[in-house]
């Protein structure tokens, strides 16, 4: 176990090297002024070249490399162009937002996308499993956008049951964060069930094909045990392979949702930073979620060795 | 000395401004109380107010914050944290007397040595700090005076002093070392911020130790009689147009700000809400690049004039929400002039056709550069592309974003683009001077090659700065707009409204360059 965690650590600095390295680079290589960005319309031609002075944007390319790296080494990632304050502290203003988001999205994907997936291959060819892949090609076909504008309008506009937009930390009121993120968790989770709901029906109905499940059935073992214990748990490491992916993808998909919810994670502070050239702030940001979505595949390998005991003994 | 009472003298303007009521008491809240919810639709980064100029933090940061002088309703300077401003007889010294009882959001009263910070830091690291560079020094002789100290007569200082663009707020003086970005806010407004989360909202809770201006009996402008009436304004960010006019419609939101045009229709039918243009909110314009072939050719460029009809680009770009506008003022404002209108919405394609034979034009490809962050721009540039077509020139659309085209078009004898896209909105409601700053170097908008002014319009720039005379300022302005428009040196579409809403208990609401909240209540 201990070494299967040990090499997903050092598997991971390459990676980080190669991201910070991509974010330079790419960033540099998109056009346009970040003082220009970060002036605004009202901006005049004197007021951007002021900021630009201010902001040391006229450092040569090589220089503001070395010094990215130099500050990396002593843990400093730099200060945003945008909000004048370190990269890390305004990401760990907006990382928990987002990750607080998903993890919520991710309970809603688990609990439709498995319990879909289960019973439709439980009945497979009936009209349930159509149902239920019907409902999965749905939550896969309509964009968590134009989903939460449809929700919007019915549950805050018409309805009233909860807020249009903005967002409640869970720490101040616990109910408020669940009234404000209701919405967008469930459109940012739609797609993702659907996806879910279909790796799940089909990894279940190889299982369930399998010797040992006849086996157990003829040993007389409940419905229930047969599928929990015998099936499920061997359905699962795909499944878990999938979720890790999800997650990633819920992080990313949270960009839109945000911004549709007013809500201030990650999503809009990379947007934001992204289309003002905030380069400080968009290497850091995406090297820091880069870094969480690292830990996350490491969980996910790490609950593979759990699953499965091959792994384990490998 | 020559003693300039601004105060009575721009007091009386208010009078003339709010003839109807003015006899009247100075404003009370018919209503106190109540928290106010505005959907702004930009993100606000910071609220440095010295050191940004973006709108959005202007429309919250001026609610929070003051100056020694700002603008009226019709953008004329008056004073604002001082109670008199004498101009010395030779025009170098100007000194300002302030007001008595103003204190700060921390209950700290505000002397003249906390002007003196708020300019040291301003000269330091404030975004429009040029606005100091012919000020030799200032000083506080004693804690009610600030003298300012010129190194030469400049007319126009006043006008530069009492410009909203990136104002100089008035901050306690153990703020003044506070570093760009990362100020306090703290001021001395009707309103004090509570919280700020950047990306989300800004708290606002009334000041109940604000101080309302008794040379005004009304708000005006940026400053006038203030009092808060609400207890607290929330400016929440909403970005999404569609969330912000659900927001409104449920309530959850009481006021916002760039209502789309396919929501009107509904939102007008709505009882609970109130629909609020506002006019003017910014001037739609082309700008040609002169440093390059054909658009260095007078000829061309007056084809161009001659081929574009500015009712259809305005329709395109704005949905209907513009008013024609010649040149670069509007109607009703101090400066406005109409000088050069014979150059504006021709729309006679036998002439431009005729002046493009004229400039031996060969059906060169034509780069028209525009953006769609700003949809108003797209679609104008969408309507002049085809307008120029249909008049035989060769016109394309290049397609950025903002930032991008924005360095496309500064950089000297681009080769890359031939029309720029833009919108002018603070700057023309500034005035003239803040405005035409766009067409001389260094930055002209017109980008001339080696970016050297074309110098009959620099003489006339050079005028509308120097000479002592207001009227012959004015006259220097419109020479100057008649010179631009004339050599087709801009093309002026016209004036974009702004279309903001209320719910109907919102009242005192009027729309501005920013929300304003003083003067405003609820009805329960």
């Amino acid at each position: 176990m201990f070494g299967v965690l040990a090499r997903r650590l050092a598997s991971a600095v390459p990676v980080l090297v190669i991201v910070s390295l991509i974010t330079f680079g790419l960033m540099r290589l998109i056009p346009g002024d970040p003082a220009a960005a970060i002036a605004g319309i009202a901006a005049t031609p004197a007021q951007i070249e002021q900021l630009r002075q201010d902001l040391g944007l006229d450092e040569p390319l090589l220089g503001q490399l070395l010094h990215y790296y130099q500050g990396l080494l002593r843990g400093d990632l730099g200060r945003s162009l945008l909000l004048g304050k370190g990269v890390f502290a305004a990401t760990m203003e907006r990382l928990p937002v987002t990750i607080g988001l998903s993890l919520y999205a991710l309970v809603f994907t688990l609990l439709f996308g498995i319990t879909a997936g289960i019973i439709a291959a439980l009945r497979q060819n009936t009209f349930i499993d159509q149902a239920a892949m019907m409902f999965a090609m749905i939550g896969i076909s309509v964009p968590n956008f134009f989903l939460g504008l449809l929700m919007i309008i019915l549950f805050a506009v018409h309805l009233g049951w909860l807020p249009s937009g903005g967002y409640v930390p869970f720490g101040e009121d616990p109910l408020g964060w669940l009234e404000s993120t209701t919405m967008p968790a469930f459109s940012l989770a739609l797609l993702q069930a659907g996806l879910l709901a279909r790796i799940t029906r089909s990894s279940m109905l190889e299982v369930l094909r399998q010797d040992y499940i006849r086996t157990a059935r003829a040993k007389g073992l409940p419905q229930r045990r047969v599928i929990l214990k015998h099936a499920l748990a061997n359905a699962l490491i795909p499944i878990v392979t999938v979720v890790g992916i999800i997650v990633s993808l819920l992080l990313s998909g949270a960009v839109v949702t945000e911004a549709l919810f007013s809500i201030p994670g990650m999503g809009q502070l990379l947007t934001q930073a992204v289309l003002n050239r905030d380069y400080p702030m968009v290497q850091g940001g995406l090297l820091l979620v880069t870094v969480f979505l690292v830990l996350v595949n490491i969980t996910v390998d790490t609950l593979y060795a759990v699953l499965d005991p091959r792994v384990r003994h490998e | 000395m020559k003693r300039l009472s601004l105060a009575s003298s721009l007091a009386a303007a208010a009078f003339v401004l709010s003839a109807g009521t003015a006899l009247a008491a100075p404003f009370q809240c018919p209503v106190r109380g109540g928290d106010l919810v505005f959907g702004q639709e930009a993100n606000v980064n910071s609220l440095d107010q010295m050191t940004s100029s973006t709108i959005s933090t202007r429309n919250i940061a001026m609610n929070i914050y003051e100056s020694l002088m700002t603008r009226d309703e019709n953008n004329r300077p008056i004073l604002e944290l001082a109670e008199s401003m004498e101009e010395s007889g030779d025009g170098l010294t100007y000194t300002f007397r302030l007001r008595q009882g103003i204190t700060f959001h921390n209950g700290k009263p505000m002397t003249s040595a906390d002007i003196v910070a708020s300019f040291n830091r301003y000269n330091r690291i404030g975004l429009q700090r040029s606005t100091l560079d012919n000020v030799d020094r200032w000083e506080a002789p004693d804690a009610r005076t600030f003298v300012i100290r010129m190194k030469q007569v400049q007319p126009t200082f006043i006008e530069a002093l009492s410009s909203f663009s990136v104002p100089i707020v008035v901050i306690p003086s153990e703020h003044e070392n506070d570093e760009r970005q990362q100020l306090r806010t703290v001021g001395t407004g009707p309103f004090r911020l509570l919280e700020f989360v950047p990306g989300s909202h800004a708290r606002l809770g009334r000041f109940d130790g604000y101080q309302p201006n008794t040379a005004f009996e009304q708000r005006t402008g940026f400053g006038g009689y203030r009092v808060a009436c609400l207890d607290t304004v929330t400016f929440r960010i909403v970005t999404e147009a569609s969330a912000r006019v659900a927001g409104l419609e449920t309530g959850a939101l009481q006021a916002v700000e760039d209502v789309p045009t396919r929501s009107l229709e509904s939102l007008r039918r709505n009882s609970a809400i109130t629909i609020l243009p506002l006019e003017n909110w910014w001037i739609q314009i082309a700008l040609p690049n002169t440093a390059n072939p054909p658009t260095d050719n007078l000829a061309f460029r007056r084809a161009v004039q001659a081929a574009l009809g500015m009712e259809d680009i305005m329709d395109a770009a704005t949905d209907g929400n513009y008013r024609l506008n010649v040149g670069f003022q509007y109607p009703g404002r101090p400066a406005y002039t109409d000088a050069g209108r014979e150059t504006y919405n021709i729309n006679n394609p036998t002439r431009a056709r005729a002046l493009l034979r004229e400039s031996g034009y060969r059906n060169e490809p034509i780069v028209i550069l525009t953006n769609r962050d700003y949809p108003p721009m797209y679609n104008a540039a969408l309507v002049m592309q085809q307008q120029l077509r249909a008049v035989g020139i060769n016109a394309n659309l290049r397609v950025v974003d903002w930032p991008t085209s924005v360095q496309m078009s500064q950089r000297v004898n681009s080769n890359e683009w031939h029309f720029f896209h833009s919108g002018w909105g603070t700057q023309p409601a500034l005035g003239a001077l803040a405005t035409m700053q766009f067409l001389v170097a260094p930055g002209a908008n017109y980008r001339p090659r080696d970016d050297k002014d074309d110098p009959d319009v620099l003489a006339a720039w050079n005028d509308m700065n120097n000479l002592r005379d207001p009227a012959a300022r004015q006259e220097a302005f419109a020479r100057m707009q008649r010179l631009v428009l004339e050599r087709a040196y801009a093309y002026p579409f016209g004036a974009l409204t702004k279309v903001q809403a209320v719910r109907a208990n919102v009242q005192g609401y009027v729309p501005f360059r920013i929300p304003r909240f003083s003067n405003v209540w609820m009805t329960r």
